[in-house]
C-alpha cells in the first residue's frame, strides 16, 4: 500500500435512507490511469465529490500519500494537489474563455491578492493560459464570454482548466457527457497527451467503454455504491457479473471516431 | 492606437471643464456637484460589493455614516486642528476595517445556496445595530437632531472643497479600477460568478470577500468623511438602509459591475433628484421625488437591466466583436 496516493477506507455515505457510496475501501497507485465504470446511480459522481471534498461522508476515511484528508475543505485538497472537473459544465459564465483559464493559473502559481497590481503584471499566466487555449483548439475565443461557447466548447475549457492545474490527482467527471461525436477524438487526445505527460494520476468517469478501454491501465466498476469488479479493461470486458450489471442499466457503447 | 487618443483626450476635456466649472455656475449647483463627486465614490464602493463580489450588504451604510459622525465627533470634541483631523481620518479607517471584518466574519460564514440571503440579513442587523447606537449616544451624536460641527479652515472655502471632492473621486477611481484589476479583483468576479468552482480552483473565497467588504468599506467611510468636510453636518437618516439603498440605486442605473456606473448613476440620480425638487413650485407632487424614482428603479430594471454604463459598454463591445475577431482577451467591462 505503500504506493497508493489515495485510499478510502470503508468509505460511506447516505442520503437519507439511500446509501449512494457503500463500504468502499479501495486504493488508486501513484502515476496509474483508472477509470471508474458502472451504471447511472451507481454512486461514481458521489464518489469523487467525497474525494474532492463537496461531500463529507457519513462513515469512513480518505487517506491522501497517507494522510488523513477526510475532514479538510475542497480549497485545502486543492494546496494538496487534487483537482477535478465536472459532470455538468461549470465554468465562469461572465468572465472570458481566456480569463476562466488565467484564474487555474493564478491560483496554481499562488499570485495571492496583490491588490494594488494590476493583474497584467503577470505577463507569463496571460502567455501560458493562450498556449493552454491552443491545445484545446479554442484560441480563437479566448475574448468571449465563456457562456458564448457552445456545450462542447465548454466542456473543452473545462478540461483544459482542470489540466492547468497540474494537480498529482486528476479526477475526471465524465469529460465527454454530452459532447458532440465528432468532437470526441479531441478529448481522446487530451487525455492521451495528459497520460504521456506523466505528471498526474488520473481518475476518470466514463461511459464511452472504447475511450476506457484506450487509456486506462485498470477499471473499476462501481454498482449501487459498491465495488462490483476491478481489473484490466480486458478483463471487466470479459466479466460476466459486469454485463449483468449493465443490463437495464443502460451501457453506452457509443462509437468514438 | 487613434481610438485610444482620443479617449484621452476626451478625458482631459472633461478635467478641463470640471476644473473651470465652480467658476461658472451658482453656488447651489456647485455644491451639489460636489456632493455627487463624494456620493460617487460611495456608489463606487457599493459596486466593489454587489457589481464585482456577488455580495449584497444592507448595512453598508454604517461605513458612510460611520465616516461622517467620526468626523463630526472629533471635530466637536478635540477641535479642528491638523493633528486632530488626521486622528480622526485615522479613527475612521480603523472604525471601518473593524466592523467590515466583524461583520464579514458572521456574514460570510454560510456558504450555502441561502448565504446571499443570510448576508443580506446579517448586514442589515449590522447596520441596525451601527444607527441605533448613534441615535442611543445623544451626548456624542446629538441623537435624532443631527450633529452640526465646523470643519478645519483649509476645507471651509467652498471652491476650494469642491477641487478636494473632485480630486478625492479622481483618486478613488484610479484606486478602486487598480483594485478591480489586481489578481484579487480578478477572483472576486470569479466567486460573483460561480463561487464553488472559485473554491475548486484553490481559492479561499471566504478570505476574498473579507478583502472586498474591507475594500468598500474604507472607500464608503472615506466617501463619508469626505462628506462631512463639504456637508458639515450628520444625521441618523446617513446610517440608514435608506442611505444604503441610495448606494445600490446608483449602481443600478448607471450600470452594475462597471465601477465607472455608479459615477453616472449617482450624477444621473443627484441631478433628477434636484431638479424634481426644483419643480415643487409648479406641482406639489414634484416634492414627493420619491414616487418619481421608484418608477425609474422599476423602469431601469425592467428595461436598462445593466444600466447606462452597462448598456454603452455591451453596444461598444457588440461593435468590436463584429468589427474584429482578434485576439483580445480583457473582460468588455475593463
Amino acid at each position: 500500500m505503500s504506493n497508493a496516493l489515495i485510499e478510502t477506507q470503508n468509505l460511506t455515505i447516505n442520503f437519507g435512507g439511500h446509501r449512494a457510496v457503500d463500504d468502499l475501501s479501495l486504493s488508486i497507485e501513484q502515476n496509474t490511469f483508472t477509470a471508474i465504470i458502472g451504471p447511472n446511480g451507481a454512486g461514481k459522481t458521489t464518489f469523487f465529490n467525497l474525494l474532492s471534498g463537496l461531500l463529507q461522508p457519513t462513515s469512513g476515511r480518505i487517506l491522501f500519500k497517507g494522510a488523513d484528508i477526510t475532514g479538510l475543505s475542497p480549497m485545502q485538497r486543492v494546496a494538496l494537489g487534487i483537482g477535478r472537473s465536472f459532470q455538468l459544465t461549470n465554468v465562469f459564465p461572465t468572465l472570458t474563455v481566456h480569463e476562466n483559464v488565467r484564474l487555474v493559473l493564478q491560483s496554481r502559481e499562488r499570485v495571492g491578492c496583490r491588490p494594488l497590481t494590476s493583474y497584467r503584471r503577470f505577463p507569463e499566466l496571460i502567455a501560458e493560459a493562450e498556449q493552454i487555449l491552443a491545445d484545446v483548439l479554442l484560441l480563437g475565443k479566448g475574448h468571449l464570454p465563456a457562456a458564448r461557447l457552445s456545450h462542447g466548447e465548454q466542456r473543452k475549457l473545462e478540461m483544459a482548466m482542470v489540466l492547468a492545474m497540474r494537480p498529482q490527482l486528476l479526477l475526471l467527471d465524465e469529460p465527454t457527457a454530452g459532447m458532440a461525436l465528432e468532437e470526441v477524438p479531441v478529448m481522446l487526445e487530451l487525455l492521451t497527451h495528459a497520460k504521456a505527460r506523466g505528471e498526474s494520476t488520473i481518475v476518470l468517469i466514463e461511459h464511452k467503454m472504447d475511450l476506457v478501454t484506450k487509456l486506462s491501465d485498470r477499471v473499476l466498476v462501481l454498482v449501487n455504491g459498491a465495488l462490483l469488479t476491478e481489473g484490466t479493461p480486458a478483463e471487466v470486458a470479459k466479466n460476466p457479473d459486469v454485463l449483468k450489471a449493465y443490463l437495464g442499466g443502460g451501457i453506452r457503447r457509443e462509437a468514438t471516431a | 492606437m487613434t481610438a485610444k487618443r482620443w479617449l484621452w483626450a476626451s478625458y482631459a476635456v472633461a478635467l478641463i471643464l470640471l476644473l473651470v466649472l465652480p467658476h461658472a455656475i451658482g453656488v447651489m449647483t456647485r455644491e451639489l456637484i460636489g456632493r455627487i463627486f463624494i456620493l460617487a465614490v460611495f456608489g463606487m464602493s457599493y459596486d466593489i460589493l454587489r457589481g464585482y463580489t456577488g455580495i449584497i450588504n444592507l448595512g453598508h451604510a454604517a461605513f458612510f455614516g460611520g465616516g461622517t459622525y467620526i468626523a463630526g465627533i472629533m471635530f466637536t470634541r478635540l477641535g479642528t486642528s491638523a493633528s486632530a483631523s488626521l486622528l480622526a481620518v485615522a479613527l475612521a479607517w480603523a472604525f471601518a476595517v473593524i466592523l467590515a471584518l466583524v461583520m464579514g466574519q458572521f456574514a460570510f460564514r454560510n456558504t450555502g445556496a441561502g448565504g446571499v440571503l443570510a448576508c443580506a440579513m446579517i448586514t442589515l442587523a449590522f447596520g441596525e445595530i451601527v444607527r441605533h447606537t448613534a441615535e442611543t449616544f445623544r451626548q456624542f451624536t446629538q441623537g435624532a437632531d443631527g450633529l452640526t460641527f465646523a470643519v478645519p479652515v483649509i476645507f471651509r472655502d467652498r471652491i476650494g472643497m469642491y477641487y478636494y471632492a473632485l480630486l478625492f473621486l479622481v483618486v478613488m477611481t484610479l484606486l478602486l479600477r487598480q483594485f478591480i484589476n489586481s489578481p484579487a479583483g480578478r477572483v472576486l468576479q470569479a466567486i460573483r460568478d460561480n463561487e464553488q468552482r472559485a473554491r475548486f480552483l484553490g481559492y479561499d473565497v471566504r478570505k476574498y470577500k473579507l478583502l472586498a467588504l474591507v475594500t468598500a468599506a474604507l472607500a464608503a467611510s472615506s466617501a463619508g468623511f469626505m462628506f462631512a468636510l463639504l456637508t458639515r453636518f450628520a444625521n441618523t437618516d446617513l446610517l440608514s438602509v435608506q442611505n444604503t439603498l441610495n448606494a445600490l440605486l446608483f449602481t443600478i442605473v448607471g450600470g452594475t459591475g462597471t465601477l465607472y456606473g455608479a459615477i453616472v448613476g449617482t450624477a444621473f440620480v443627484q441631478l433628477v433628484q434636484s431638479y424634481l425638487l426644483e419643480l415643487r413650485g409648479i406641482h406639489e407632487i414634484f416634492a414627493r421625488w420619491q414616487i418619481f424614482f421608484g418608477a425609474i428603479y422599476v423602469l431601469v430594471v425592467l428595461y436598462m437591466p445593466l444600466g447606462m454604463v452597462g448598456a454603452f459598454l455591451r453596444i461598444k463591445g457588440s461593435l468590436a466583436y463584429w468589427r474584429t475577431s482578434g485576439g483580445n482577451h480583457t473582460r468588455a467591462g475593463d
